[in-house]
């Protein structure tokens, strides 16, 4: 099994706001903090990279204390430089947020050529909040998002010049400088919560498939549905192709492990997923079918959720090293996943990087039958 | 009672609802008002005969995928006016329906015998941004949208428990935000070409407005020749729906005597 070392890098606080999205006020925001959490943050991830993680994963969010990484290639862009052996995954940038999408085939060309080929590029749509902090209409997010991807694709593979005319992107010469190191292409990752609409695209375009902070049981379903589509397309998927995002903590052993996570993962889910309900849902960013399914099997808001319902749910993992070992078990024996990204959220910068050395030391060398396979040949193209 | 029909329009279902006696007088609702016969309407019902139809999306009328910005549904409903073999009408719009109304004024003024505009959005008023309705819970849009709030409850949606109730009201925002999320409740086009319009032209306003304020009744009044303002002091952005009878008094004053006249 591949292990990715996945952040958010948040901005932890409380508030009593009914949003940490889009209107919760950035006068909260201390750039003096910000200062002192970004660089802790980075030195995380290079920490990662010499303890024997194989991916750093960033990724794109907008307005809120949740996540302040608004462009995740800025940050790819400190990591190509600052690390050498490790992928670098950005999962992902949000295609349709963007009025210009050809700069996402230009900067992540960028980053593959400087960091040697190390790049793989997620393509996600954005979670709703984002159109409320973009004004991008929402009705058109799923029809820009395939545009946007086969524009990139295309400007990525195929000799330029050449024309390209959407109904959203437009363009008289898509002729980037310069072209992706990796050929084709870097690996495209789909970071989703199951939509099935985008089990299907992934399926068929052989897009690894990235299930984030999802109920272990729905996990396997949709792992399910997708090997099931790639075999509609003739293929079976390989087991790099099919990816899971969970935080894990591990401590000495499993009620230290749980009082940890009890605080971390819950500010995650209490603090750092709060909004109310027409953020998370936008008009038109679901087709009405895929509303209607959401509303026939009613899950719960992260708010919602207990500590209990994360921990037996499978939302996240916590426990001593043995225990960790045994619920990772299944994510690589079970649900046959190739790939773990995850976090290890310990509270300060000090003890998240105990906690990683933990892991390190203590899981990590239990998975490794497949260490000397490159996860990344042949997937996602 | 009114009547219910259904209709085609080059493709596009329609339902409608109709009563009354005299002159045709086209209704073109706001976000909220599909389907919903109110008060006003009847008063209007006594002297002029009125089509009340429902946007494609809104109140559960099927979606069209073809439209995609304001002037497409400007174009249905003068499509509609051929279909009901209206040659010339009084148009009457509300908010959303206010904007539909004025682009229609704008393309084809000569389809109209008068327009009355209820505090319309559609276009750019410096010094006002219409706040953001999307991002309001159901507390805060009553509050923002109406002046007496009970008077909200006309506009009640139905049993939300009802999964068929919500896909409903979904899908009536996604058409709603098909074409007025960004630029959000105007068209960058149509101030300037307000000017146009030569059909008599009332404009009725809340005086306790919270979408658009009488600072816009002011710009829209600027805009087209000759418009007459008519405010309602108990009002926010429903007059129609706040003091029925005053505005459909003020509507059926306007229009009535410009029947005679043409």
């Amino acid at each position: 099994m591949k292990f990715y070392y996945f952040h958010l890098m948040p901005y932890p606080m409380e508030h009593d706001e009914p949003s940490s999205w889009v209107t919760l006020s950035n006068r909260r925001y201390d750039p003096e903090i910000g200062h002192a959490l970004y660089n802790q943050y980075l030195d995380q991830f290079e920490h990662a990279e010499r303890l024997g993680w194989d991916g750093l994963c960033v990724n794109e969010h907008h307005q809120n204390c949740y996540g302040t990484m608004p462009s995740p290639n800025l940050m790819a862009a400190m990591l190509a430089r600052r690390t050498t052996r490790a992928k670098i995954a950005i999962l992902g940038n949000g295609l349709p947020l963007r009025e210009n999408p050809l700069r996402i085939a230009e900067e992540i060309a960028m980053l593959d050529v400087v960091s040697g080929g190390r790049i793989i590029s997620g393509f996600v749509r954005g979670i709703g909040p984002e159109y409320f902090s973009t004004v991008v209409n929402p009705t058109h997010s799923r029809e820009r998002f395939y545009e946007a991807a086969e524009l990139i694709v295309r400007a990525w593979t195929e000799p330029g010049p050449f024309a390209f005319d959407g109904r959203f992107y437009r363009y008289p010469f898509v002729n980037p400088w310069p072209r992706p190191l990796q050929k084709p292409h870097p690996p495209i990752w789909c970071p989703s919560q199951g939509s099935s609409e985008t089990v299907e695209w992934a399926a068929r375009r052989r897009f690894p498939y990235l299930m984030v902070f999802t109920p272990i049981k729905r996990i396997a379903q949709i792992y399910g549905e997708y090997r099931e589509a790639c075999e509609r397309y003739g293929y079976q998927a390989s087991r790099y192709q099919l990816t899971v995002n969970l935080p894990i903590v591990v401590a000495e052993n499993d009620e230290k492990a749980r009082t940890i996570a009890r605080q971390t993962a819950l500010w995650v889910y209490h603090t750092g997923l709060r909004m109310p309900l027409t953020f998370w849902v936008p008009p038109g960013y679901l087709t009405e079918s895929a509303f209607r399914r959401s509303l026939a099997v009613p899950r719960k808001l992260p708010t919602e959720l207990s500590f209990e319902d994360l921990e037996e749910g499978g939302y996240i993992i916590c426990g001593s090293p043995a225990t960790v070992r045994d619920k990772l078990r299944v994510f690589s024996d079970e649900l046959r996943a190739g790939i773990v990204c995850s976090g290890l959220p310990a509270g300060s910068h000090e003890a998240t990087l105990d906690m990683m050395e933990m892991f390190a030391r203590e899981v990590m060398p239990h998975f490794r039958e497949d260490a000397a396979v490159d996860e990344t040949a042949g997937i996602g193209r | 009672m009114p009547s219910q029909h259904r209709l085609i329009v080059r493709e596009t279902p329609v339902e409608l609802l109709s009563d009354g006696t005299g002159p045709a007088l086209l209704f073109l609702h706001g976000a909220g008002g599909a389907g919903r016969w109110l008060p006003f309407h009847a008063e209007l019902a006594r002297r002029f005969t009125v089509y009340l139809p429902k946007h494609p999306g809104h109140g559960g009328a099927p979606a069209a995928e073809w439209i995609e910005h304001i002037s497409d549904l400007a174009f249905h409903y003068l499509d509609l006016l051929d279909e009901l073999k209206l040659d010339r009408v009084h148009l009457v719009g509300s908010s959303l329906g206010g904007w539909i109304a004025a682009e229609m004024a704008t393309m084809a003024s000569h389809r109209l015998k008068s327009l009355a505009l209820i505090a319309p959005v559609g276009i750019k008023v410096d010094g006002w941004i219409y706040p953001f309705l999307f991002a309001m819970e159901l507390p805060q849009l009553v509050a923002t949208v109406f002046h007496d709030q009970a008077k909200a409850l006309a506009l009640a949606p139905g049993d939300l428990t009802n999964i068929d109730t919500l896909a409903e009201l979904y899908r009536e925002r996604a058409a709603l935000a098909r074409v007025s999320w960004n630029p959000y409740l105007y068209n960058p086009l149509l101030r300037r070409r307000l000017g146009r319009i030569t059909a008599p032209t009332l404009l009725c306003w809340g005086e306790r407005d919270r979408v658009a304020p009488l600072l816009c009744a002011e710009a829209w009044a600027k805009e087209i020749p000759g418009a007459q303002l008519r405010t309602f002091a108990a009002s926010g952005h429903l007059p129609h729906l706040e003091e029925p009878e005053a505005v459909a008094a003020a509507v059926a004053d306007f229009c009535g005597p410009r029947e005679v006249a043409r």
